[in-house]
């Protein structure tokens, strides 16, 4: 987890596998066709279990799943909420809601159990997309913080040991973008001289070295190395303690 | 008789750093009143800055229309990691804005996790923002779902913010409390650590660093967080030196899966809980705001061998 947290995106891998049947256990908890696709519920579980890791201090009294779910709820409540906000529908949108609830109605007296999008789209002639956005507009996702189960909420439950398809794409599309979005190791802030010095000099993914041995590989004097160095550690505090305001404005 | 809540008063002059809270308890109140202060300010030219979850920011843009183009969106699960890493953040987006703006509004959202600790690690957040940025001419509205917000949070939005927006406009916050004063109420004490191992302390900062890297890479550090670490602990030393009469001690290992190093100097140390956390300017040093940037905590106290700075990576 510290080092999912750190950075170690291999250990973020581990992290979303471990707790991906929880997620996608949250995920069942709402229902289909509410205007998002069930890989986009995942994907916002998997930011908040991240979110969760890269807040998550050890020394909390809350055990990390315990935690984490907290993020991942909230995270796919506020996905459910802005599909399931008010929407102002056409005129023609309107209409056709109407022929889907009439639809619906007749269906239930028929055949005493809930139309499929299939059923609906047949029944109103619209395209099944149509039926599931114009449902959209107006269903609200139940029992949001309900626990799988009730009485215990972290247990595990049949449908967390389910494999569930969606989980494996929605998984690496949002690994790569937190990847993306996060990149930041300090050394690649710096001239690539600069970066070999630091790294040579520290052994950062390779053998240490003294100054004279990487002046030697470098044509440079141990001396001038060191100068390299010094400014590229300068280089990078000026960077990270970048001045508030320039001094003239902020007098 | 006066429609003012209780814990609020009527607002006096306006400071260069304006701190607000607002609790909503809908969603549409929360776009309307932020669409509605943003839009004031970028009438007069001010820049504009909206921190939140990525579906409340794309609410906010709709809403916002035309104006969205002028506002910058800041995805609150990149920023709110750590305090010192947000106020970082901020200052960032403070500072590109105010490049070409006269002053700042803001609208950022605070998220509150499920654990009471954590709530004091950002209420204390709150509490140094009023310092951290008061030197900038900027007015940050901190937003807060009232549904469901704990009673503690609730209180410290109270004790944090200057002022409030509520139902009857801007109102000054009866409970507000001076940053040190907060910080030093919802600060956790540092805890013994068992099982660190001392390196010979030394004066030269090079030596230092140099033990310091062979170190992390003997404790299995990730390569990409190896150099935040010896950059806040060249910080951390170099403070050492210039105020604290030398290093008395260093001590390092893992504890919980952190790599920890303590640095301890022979000076009476400092009490002041803010230090750190203030963005750089004319009179506020970098060196420990860096250090608090690259690290996950950096706690402060006096021991029997001197003052000690614990750094957790």
């Amino acid at each position: 987890m510290v080092a999912a947290e750190a950075g170690d995106a291999a250990a973020r891998e581990r992290l979303v596998e471990a707790f991906m049947p929880a997620i996608a256990s949250i995920a069942r908890g709402y229902p289909s066709g509410a205007g998002f696709e069930r890989g986009e519920l995942i994907q916002e579980g998997i930011a908040g279990l991240l979110f969760a890791a890269r807040r998550y201090d050890f020394r909390l009294q809350t055990p990390f799943w315990a935690y984490a779910a907290f993020w991942v709820r909230k995270a796919m409540q506020e996905l459910a909420a802005e599909v399931g906000r008010p929407v102002s529908l056409s005129d023609r949108a309107v209409r056709s809601l109407a022929r889907i609830r009439s639809a619906r109605r007749e269906h239930l007296q028929t055949h005493r159990s809930e139309p499929t999008i299939k059923d609906l789209s047949r029944a109103t002639g619209l395209t099944p997309h149509q039926v599931n956005s114009l449902l959209a507009t107006e269903r609200i996702p139940r029992g949001l913080e309900e626990p799988i189960d009730p009485t215990e909420e972290t247990a595990t439950t049949v449908g967390e040991t389910i494999a569930d398809p969606t989980a494996e794409e929605a998984y690496s599309g949002v690994l790569q973008r937190i990847e993306i979005s996060e990149m930041r190791e300090l050394a690649s802030r710096l001239e690539e001289r600069e970066q070999l010095v630091l790294r040579a000099h520290y052994g950062l993914g390779q053998p240490a070295q003294t100054l004279a041995q990487i002046g030697e590989s470098l044509g440079l004097t141990a001396e001038r190395v060191r100068q390299i160095e010094t400014a590229a550690l300068r280089r990078l505090r000026d960077g990270l303690a970048r001045p508030a305001l320039p001094e003239e404005r902020s007098t | 008789m006066s429609s003012v809540p209780d814990g609020l008063v009527e607002l006096g002059s306006m400071p260069r750093f304006r701190h607000t809270a607002f609790v909503y308890e809908t969603q549409d109140e929360y776009v309307s009143r932020s669409v509605a202060f943003l839009r004031e300010g970028l009438e007069m030219d001010e820049g504009a800055v909206i921190v939140n979850t990525r579906p409340l920011l794309g609410v906010m843009r709709e809403a916002l229309g035309a104006d969205a183009g002028k506002v910058a969106f800041v995805d609150l699960e990149s920023v709110q990691t750590r305090p010192s890493r947000t106020l970082a953040a901020y200052n960032e987006v403070y500072v590109d804005l105010l490049q070409r703006a006269p002053s700042v509004r803001a609208v950022a959202g605070v998220a509150h996790g499920p654990d009471r600790d954590e709530w004091d690690e950002w209420i204390g957040f709150e509490a140094v923002l009023n310092r951290a940025f008061e030197h900038l001419p900027a007015w940050v509205v901190c937003t807060y779902d009232g549904s469901g917000l704990p009673a503690p949070v609730r209180e410290g939005v109270l004790q944090t913010h200057p002022e409030m927006l509520t139902g009857d406009g801007w109102r000054k916050s009866g409970e507000y409390e001076d940053a040190v004063q907060v910080l030093r109420k919802t600060a956790r004490e540092p805890e013994p650590l068992q099982g660190l191992r001392a390196i010979p302390a030394t004066d030269d900062l090079e030596s230092f660093q140099q033990r310091l890297a062979t170190e992390l890479a003997n404790e299995g550090v990730p390569v990409a967080k190896r150099l935040d670490m010896i950059l806040a602990g060249r910080e951390i030393a170099a403070n050492a030196l210039r105020h604290g009469g030398g290093l008395s001690a260093i001590r390092l290992g893992s504890f919980d899966g952190r790599f920890v190093c303590e640095v301890i100097d022979r000076g009476g140390g400092f009490d002041d809980p803010t230090v750190g956390f203030l963005a750089p300017r004319s009179g506020v040093g970098k060196g420990l705001w860096v250090a608090r940037q690259l690290t996950w905590r950096i706690e402060f106290f006096r021991s029997t061998s001197g003052f000690v700075a614990r750094i957790w990576l």
